[in-house]
């Protein structure tokens, strides 16, 4: 960028400083941040200074410092210099910082780079090679190379992925840098030793820990008897005659890796499939939870789903995503992912490689689904924390900035708009975060008579690699996030996503689709070829593949690492022989990279060559079914003891109270990250993140939404919905609890936005997330588990809402040091619930924002709420820790002493089916009056109703009934609530309609034009109440400046 | 093509991304789309001549072709430019209409339709924005934009600043206003953009770039405040009036 232009780049990253280091950041007087590239190339000096002027030369814009190949294209020096001198202090003493990536990791902008010369250079290009990086030029008197290489590591660069080399103003000004022999020493090249062993693994003679060592050593994350069943199998009578045909005798590191990655917790799902013995100690057996649980995934999760059985349940838990019926022709598909662990070692690259992967699982559901929307939700540590990390542990501020910008990398560049997610704030989330990132899709139910739904292979179709290359990037990813996090995790484990790669291979084989060129097709994810060819094979019964046919990144990798590396961007298809020509023209056509490795078969055998070379040959059903069960003891000791009380003055303390909890990172505007985020693409958006009035104006205001509603048919009004719920704190008091609040918020936040509920059409369907701490060898933690998935049950079939999807990760554990000394750092049990429900027409979608004074304000719902495990509790912990206190010692504020024991809210599902099948349309029809609905969750009634004031600026008051707790009723949480409001003109009909069907309801007050919240309560001294303007409300809400 | 059928090109391909609603958009308008991959109109050597006698409308859609990486619009300039030598002002001289949408409009300024001191940037803020703004169409010969009032519209991008050669800013400025191709400006101030240029126009008002989305902006219940509008439900979105002009200007220019 030219000295005399704004440069943003710089500027964002001075603002990352000031964030991570603001003592750092005021040494800064000036900066610039500049592109650097590595090229090399074979043609002649004239066409490489055509080509290079083509392609960055914008004399409006940029100069270009190319040492002495094109000196006019800068000021009079054509080097560094020439902006240094734009500097406002000089002479100046100048630093820069210049990063490029490690070798062999994704580099998006050099492989554009060499399209771009491709392009411009045509067929006389020749040897391109490209790297890319970027160097932050500084300048301040202050700076010492330690603080530099402070801002190096700790914000510039993570070093897993990214070297860095400090450059003094001196050697800037020496030009040395453009040296031929400098390029090259800087250029990362990936050096491997070319070696293609396949080694033979020994089990025999070896003793169970012997075993275990290896299976550790090597990143298997096999336990004992998982390698005592794998010896067991290869001595098998049958598996050495098989493997004799072959000239294969002990195991091969091929066969024991995709046996690993078959087995992987992250695959497997083995505690799911555990047989739990599980024991209540507190003497209330919960009736729902029997003693001996044989599969959590049969009796809790698809049994439920069984039970409940709806006729629009397409493809449950059988594919890559859930499939329902949206309509006659249409499905929808639906799937959400964790990428926990790569994320904590590199947020970017692990939140990106995580949302472009769940892509690839609507992409590869059934013959394929189009993507329509991404959701994402983060857990993390609050981003000002300040205590001393974990060695290796990153801040949670950089966790955050990182992930945010990996999802919007991976959304928008994807061209899928991010409708929906939530921040959720706990400092249990230090050692792991959680990063979930969930994608919808739509899929026509039939295309050209053939059902869209149903996965078929036959023998001797062709294993078809579309799309990314093999490298070492992502090898043991699946295997690693089933093991705890620590500071010796891998590095190869982590990735970058390349988003365009992905779009041209999604725009091939949703074009291909459409003409049947493919049989079937599964993404490439955890696992990689081992996983989806070791899983189509199942459909056909057997798959011979050759891995010195798959297209790789670069020269050297070993057989067993082609098989497992989980390298992004692609897909696995079954391709008929003759549709072979068809498919490899049309991927040719659209630059789509296919590598075909061999067919498909009904041998029953899964077939690894390496040219003619036998490297792996197993058995399918033992590689699917021959793990052995896992069994878990459970022990539940009940709920930790309630927190006192402390009677405090609700006249008083109320009002800062909720100003507090408006600012709470949990439940404060989350717009700064919204808007980051393309929520708008494919132009299907009718209820977005934030609703926003006078757009555009200066009198612009934006206020949330509960959830998004889209409209993804051009042809017709319906809708998706589309929801989440997730309440951790929860899980302190009762799992149970825990999960049950998750799946009522995820509800009630597609019932806000006019999903369509009760009908035994209406489509309403939930996907689930488990992320636990590991509960092996833990009966704690597996009670936790257990009593998670019965209250999912029991809320799920409360609610008629059957599970189509869901996924678990058990290892969110993470053991390190701080300075020194053990610690151990587990997330408390987290279940994220998602939701999507049809909007029957979306022009009867609603909004959370009040829509005028004269309105009435309802409360639907049975309008019990209680404090424990509120985010009033939380917030008070909280202050008392910092006190140094301990969290049993906090005291909840009531009104009057006395009235009650600490509680929190209780689900009453025949209340909730009351009010939501009203909400939902099944019952009456003067939900069509309503004006507004938002839901009472975080922070309670106090907050809801300042969230529905702000958009609009309008105030409110109202009445807290007689008989409650103004505090509990304030900003206690619980189930089933809503805030509603309705025109004065017809609320007494809306009363009327209510009062007739049962369904609980309050009159809370009126929206006013007061632009205040005035809230009454009948006190001991009589009549009292608390007024705050709706701009402080906003105030509190919108917290600037607390993020980047 | 029979005489009242109106052909609307749409360009998808490399991480174009909004090439469906843009067709919606113009099949609303009463053309009939058809969304062509780069590549294929690469191989098939799609002439100039051809483009005009089968298409009113070439729309460039939005998206992120090729990552944005190098600059935002540049290399799918550079595979246009190298791939298909289109001369789009022929084009339109020759009664076409061009639309570019926001990466489609970056790619426009990288092919030098609006001169050679017109520039895009990352905006001021540094950061990518999704947020809805006001853009009033100015006194301008933009044959889109002929009538319309003052259009809210979503901006979806993070390099929509305009910039011109500090040097010789003011003759920059003059010479495009004095050739009526400064079309659109925001009413506030979203990006940095110099002059708060939304939009730029051909001197022939043919072709259009803006960065807003008037394709994302054909429906009621696109806006972010239809539920509090009345009827916002049934009313139309202020986008579609720029493919409905557009509609108008090709059937005169037959």
């Amino acid at each position: 960028m030219r000295p005399e232009h704004v440069d943003p780049g710089a500027g964002a990253m001075l603002r990352r400083i000031e964030l991570a280091q603001p003592e750092l950041r005021r040494r800064i007087r000036w900066a610039r941040l500049i592109d650097v590239f590595w090229l090399e190339l074979d043609n002649p000096r004239e066409e490489v200074i055509h080509a290079l002027t083509e392609i960055f030369h914008d004399p409006v814009l940029k100069w270009l410092f190319t040492g002495d190949l094109i000196p006019s294209a800068a000021d009079k020096h054509g080097g560094m210099q020439d902006l240094m001198a734009a500097s406002p202090s000089l002479p100046g003493t100048f630093w820069a910082l210049e990063r490029r990536f490690r070798p062999g990791v994704t580099d998006n902008v050099a492989r554009t780079l060499s399209e771009a010369l491709g392009i411009v250079l045509g067929p006389r290009a020749g040897g391109i090679r490209a790297a890319s990086g970027s160097l932050l030029l500084m300048e301040g008197p202050q700076l010492s190379e330690d603080a530099l290489a402070g801002l190096a590591r700790d914000v510039f660069c993570n070093e897993l992925i990214e070297s860095w080399t400090m450059l003094s103003g001196e050697e800037l000004r020496r030009n040395s840098r453009f040296h031929p022999e400098q390029v090259q020493r800087q250029f990362p090249r990936v050096m491997l030793k070319g070696d293609r062993t396949v080694e033979r693994i020994g089990l025999d003679g070896l003793s169970v820990s012997q075993l275990e060592e290896m299976s550790r050593k090597r990143l298997w994350a096999l336990s004992g008897p998982e390698m005592l069943a794998v010896r067991e199998y290869y001595s098998r009578e049958q598996t050495r005659a098989l493997r004799k045909t072959y000239g294969l005798a002990d195991p091969t590191d091929v066969e024991m890796e995709v046996i690993a990655q078959t087995w992987s917790e992250h695959c497997k799902h083995k505690i799911f499939q555990a047989r739990i013995r599980y024991e209540d100690q507190t003497g209330e057996n919960q009736p729902l939870i029997p003693n001996e649980v044989n599969s959590l995934f049969k009796e809790t999760i698809s049994g439920t789903t069984a039970e409940i059985d709806r006729p629009w349940l397409i493809s449950v838990f059988k594919d890559n995503a859930g499939v329902v019926a949206l309509d006659e022709e249409h499905a929808l598909c639906i799937k959400v992912e964790t990428h926990n662990s790569p994320s904590a070692l590199d947020p970017y690259g692990g939140a990106l490689t995580g949302i472009v992967g769940v892509n690839r699982d609507i992409l590869g559901v059934g013959l394929g689904a189009k993507p329509i929307f991404n959701t994402d939700v983060f857990c993390l540590a609050v981003p000002d924390y300040l205590q001393t990390l974990p060695d290796r542990l990153l801040h949670p501020r950089r966790i955050l900035d990182g992930v945010r910008r990996g999802v919007e990398h991976g959304g928008n560049k994807s061209g899928i708009p991010t409708v929906n997610g939530a921040l959720v704030f706990d400092s249990r989330f230090l050692g792991k975060p959680l990063i979930f990132c969930g994608t919808g899709g739509l899929m026509p139910r039939q295309i050209q008579g053939v059902p869209t739904h149903v996965k078929e292979i036959r023998p001797g179709d062709r294993i078809c690699m579309v799309g990314g290359r093999v490298g070492k990037d992502g090898i043991h990813g699946a295997t690693f996030s089933s093991l705890a996090l620590d500071e010796h995790s891998p590095v190869s484990a982590v990735q970058l996503g390349d988003p365009i790669t992905q779009k041209r291979t999604a725009d091939f084989l949703l074009e291909a689709r459409d003409r049947l060129l493919f049989r079937t097709l599964t993404d490439n994810g955890a696992g990689g070829l081992s996983s989806s060819i070791g899983e189509l094979a199942t459909l056909c019964g057997g798959a011979k593949m050759d891995i010195s046919q798959a297209k790789l990144k670069y020269p050297g990798l070993r057989p067993y690492e082609i098989v497992v590396s989980e390298s992004q961007e692609r897909m696995s298809m079954a391709v008929a022989p003759e549709k072979m020509q068809e498919f490899l023209t049309l991927a040719e056509n659209r630059g789509v990279e296919v590598s075909v490795l061999g067919e498909f078969t009904d041998r029953g055998l899964f077939e690894i060559f390496n040219g003619t070379e036998p490297v792996g040959i197993l058995h399918l059903d033992f590689l699917h079914d021959g793990n052995p069960r896992l069994e878990l003891e459970a022990v539940w000791t009940g709920s930790p003891p309630p927190p006192g009380q402390v009677e405090t003055g609700f006249d008083r303390e109320a009002g800062p109270m909720l100003l507090q909890l408006l600012s709470r990172p949990n439940i404060a505007s989350k717009e700064w990250m919204i808007r980051q985020y393309d929520h708008e693409v494919q132009g299907t958006s009718v209820v977005k993140p934030l609703h926003t009035v006078s757009p555009g104006s200066p009198e612009e205001r934006s206020g949330p939404n509960d959830g998004a509603v889209l409209k993804p048919k051009a042809s017709s009004w319906v809708g998706v919905a589309v929801g989440c719920g997730i309440n951790p704190k929860l899980s302190d008091v009762d799992p149970y609890l825990m999960a049950q609040s998750a799946v009522d918020e995820a509800v009630r936040n597609v019932l806000a936005v006019g999903a369509e509920y009760g009908r035994p059409d209406a489509v309403l369907a939930l996907v689930d997330n488990f992320c636990w701490p590991d509960p092996v060898n833990d009966a704690g933690k597996a009670a936790a588990l257990v009593r998670t998935c019965y209250g999912l049950r029991e809320a799920a079939l409360a609610l008629n809402a059957p599970l189509v999807s869901g996924k678990d990760s058990m290892k969110n554990d993470f053991t390190g040091r701080i300075q020194g000394q053990e610690v151990k750092i587990s997330v408390p049990p987290t279940l994220l619930m998602t939701c999507v429900a049809r909007v029957p027409d979306v022009r009867h979608a609603r909004t959370s924002d009040f829509k005028a004074a004269g309105d009435v304000i309802f409360l639907l719902g049975h309008g019990e709420f209680g404090l424990l495990g509120s985010e009033l509790h939380s917030l008070l912990s909280e202050r008392l820790r910092e006190k140094g206190g301990h969290d049993r010692q906090v005291v909840l504020p009531v009104g009057t002493a006395g009235q009650g024991r600490v509680r929190a809210g209780r689900p009453h599902w025949e209340v909730a089916n009351r009010v939501y099948r009203w909400l939902g349309g099944a019952e009456g029809k003067r939900q069509l009056h309503l004006r507004s609905a938002h839901d009472v969750s975080e922070g309670g009634l106090g907050v809801a109703l300042s969230e529905c004031m702000i958009a609009r600026g309008l105030g409110a008051a109202i009445d807290l009934p007689e008989g409650n707790d103004p505090w509990e009723y304030c900003f206690g949480e619980g189930f089933h609530s809503f805030l509603v409001t309705v025109r004065g003109a017809t609320a007494s009909e809306v009363e009327e309609e209510l009062s007739g069907l049962g369904v609980p309801f309050r009159r809370l007050g009126m929206v006013t034009s007061s632009r205040q919240l005035e809230v009454n309560w009948k006190g001991p001294a009589g009549r009292q109440s608390f007024q705050l303007s709706t701009a402080q409300l906003a105030q509190a809400w919108k917290k600037e400046g607390y993020w980047e | 093509m029979s005489a009242n059928t109106l052909r609307a090109l749409v360009l998808t391909g490399d991480g174009i991304n909004c090439e469906v609603e843009t067709a919606e958009a113009l099949r609303l308008a009463g053309f009939e789309p058809e969304i062509r991959h780069l590549n294929d109109l690469i191989r098939e050597k799609l002439t100039l001549d051809a483009l005009s006698l089968g298409y009113a409308v070439l729309a460039l859609p939005g998206g992120f072709s090729f990552g944005d990486d190098l600059e935002s619009g540049k290399v799918l300039a550079l595979k246009i430019r190298h791939g298909l030598s289109w001369d789009l002002h022929e084009y339109a001289d020759r009664g076409g209409l061009v639309i570019g949408i926001c990466n489609g409009f970056q790619a426009l300024i990288k092919m030098g339709t609006f001169g050679k001191d017109v520039s895009i940037t990352h905006n001021a803020q540094g950061r990518f924005v999704n947020t809805w703004v006001r853009a009033t169409p100015q006194r301008s010969r933009s044959l889109w934009l002929k009538g319309a009032g003052t259009m809210e519209l979503p901006a979806r991008h993070g390099e929509g600043r305009i910039v011109f050669p500090v040097k010789n800013r003011a003759s920059v400025l003059s010479k495009l206003e004095r050739q009526g191709m400064i079309c659109l400006r925001y009413e506030g101030d979203p990006n940095g953009s110099e002059e708060r240029i939304a939009g730029l126009c051909d001197p022939t008002g043919r072709i259009l770039g803006l960065m807003p989305h008037p394709e994302a902006a054909v429906r009621g219940t696109a806006h972010p405040s239809w539920t509090g509008q009345p009827d916002g439900a049934g009313a139309r979105g202020d986008g579609m009036q720029v493919f409905e002009n557009a509609a108008r200007a090709a059937r005169e220019a037959r």
